[in-house]
């Protein structure tokens, strides 16, 4: 004959052992599904990491570059004023002072002055132009909304790296209660069907399903 | 001795409960191989396909790391170049530029003119064609014919671009086929660390036959497929990338 107890008993045994089995195997898929939004997330906040400082880079050439040329091209006219500015003074200076001479150069100089501002017009004209390779040419001919909107792009990788960030932090925190609810796992298995050893099995239940809040929240 | 009998028979009516709740007819004892071997292979495997994982994820932080070295190489590189042309050598040919111009408006004039107007003239052109001859030699961007616009100013598009060629490795640096590599690798990366899912569900199914002995077989076969699954499709990415 079977007592009664006995048979109650050995449920309960069975019953700790299923539990155990099905929190070590829903901790194996937990620690794969963590793995993956871990890996992902870190992933991510390297590229958009990598991809900002890429374009810190880049904006700081366009910046002297595009600047670069723009003052070459003030530059170019400044010079033509002063040759036209010299031509004036020489003119108002012959007419002082009786001197055909610095009159006749002063006329040829604004002469000149005219010419060279065309010149140079053209000159500026070629900068960025062909056959500069299309890089180059992008830093030389840089506008200010081209500026504006990569700055925006870079301030947007920031965001996202710091977001990827957030979420791998959740993933390796999710992994860590994965790893304790193991431990306490393992302790239930040592502790087995005693007061100890059902505690042990419920605060494993807590962290995988704290690891599995942490596993969606990271993935959202 | 009573006493004894009766912890005896106690205990053996505790087995014979066991035998009959726990291990169904025909089952006893089997599968526990079979939970091993599976739960073994499961681990090797998902072992193999994180390992692997991580090394590709690390080719691609190398690859994305690389572009980033690249992309400062080359700004750089550009960078140089432009202030070379912009800062050095734009300076002298202007001014070689302005002396010519003045110096073809000055003997124009010349022509016309007689007397110490003339002569004033002819010394001003003369001015002009020292201040040519000194700085000639030290500017290529006025003196090569190359350089030169019909309108008598700079191709300074031309003079980069030969500026640039002479160092045709930094021209031809490209982040972006670096960074490019880089997703590929860090997508294949993802792709293996998802095969892990298949794998560590063949391992639950490899727990869960230790317990549910009526239904071990299954369990058992059922993990054995998952572990197929998840090792062909790491297989399959490997392959395909």
């Amino acid at each position: 004959m079977i007592a009664p107890d006995s048979a109650a008993g050995l449920r309960a045994e069975r019953r700790f052992d299923l539990v155990a089995a099905v929190l070590i195997g829903a901790i194996a898929i937990l620690a794969a599904v963590l793995s993956v939004v871990q890996m992902s997330s870190s992933q991510d906040a390297n590229r958009a990491d990598l991809e900002s400082a890429r374009l810190a880079a880049d904006l700081s050439a366009r910046i002297a570059v595009s600047g670069e040329a723009i003052d070459s091209a003030g530059g170019l006219q400044q010079a033509a004023l002063m040759v036209g500015m010299e031509a004036v003074a020489r003119e108002e200076a012959g007419l002082q002072y009786d001197d055909p001479g610095s009159s006749a150069i002063g006329a040829a100089e604004q002469s000149a002055y005219k010419k060279l501002q065309a010149e140079l017009a053209d000159t500026s004209a070629t900068t960025g132009g062909a056959p500069v390779d299309p890089y180059t040419a992008g830093l030389l001919n840089a506008t200010t909304q081209q500026l504006i909107a990569e700055v925006r792009e870079q301030n947007h990788q920031v965001d996202l790296g710091n977001a990827a960030s957030f979420s791998e932090q959740l993933a390796v925190l999710g992994l860590s209660f994965l790893a304790l609810s193991g431990v306490l796992t393992g302790l239930a298995a040592v502790l087995r069907e005693s007061r100890g050893g059902r505690i042990a099995l419920s605060a494993a239940c807590l962290m995988a399903g704290a690891a599995g809040l942490l596993a969606i929240l990271a993935f959202l | 001795m009573t006493g004894e009998i009766l912890e005896t028979t106690a205990v053996e009516a505790r087995a014979v409960a066991a035998a009959e709740i726990v291990v169904p007819a025909g089952e006893s004892g089997h599968g526990h191989g079979g939970v091993a071997t599976l739960l073994t292979v499961a681990a090797v495997v998902a072992a193999i396909i994180g390992f692997r994982a991580a090394i590709v994820s690390n080719s691609a932080s190398n690859s994305w790391q690389t572009a980033l070295r690249t992309e400062v190489k080359r700004s750089a590189a550009a960078m140089g170049d432009v202030r070379l042309l912009y800062e050095a050598e734009l300076p002298v040919a202007l001014r070689i530029l302005e002396a010519r111009t003045i110096q073809a408006e000055l003997l124009a004039a010349a022509q016309q003119q007689s007397g110490p107007a003339r002569a004033a003239l002819v010394m001003e052109a003369n001015v002009q064609s020292q201040i040519i001859t000194a700085l000639s030699p030290s500017s290529d961007l006025a003196t090569n014919t190359d350089y030169s616009l019909s309108s008598g100013g700079f191709d300074l598009g031309k003079a980069l671009a030969d500026l640039r060629s002479q160092n045709p490795d930094l021209v031809s640096l490209n982040p972006d086929k670096l960074e490019s590599s880089g997703d590929q690798q860090a997508h294949k990366a993802q792709l293996l660390t998802l095969t892990l899912i298949p794998t560590s569900f063949s391992a639950l199914l490899g727990v869960l036959a230790q317990p549910l002995k009526r239904r071990r077989t299954l369990l058992l076969r059922l993990g054995a497929v998952a572990l197929g699954i998840g090792a062909i499709l790491a297989l399959a990415v490997e392959a395909a990338a």
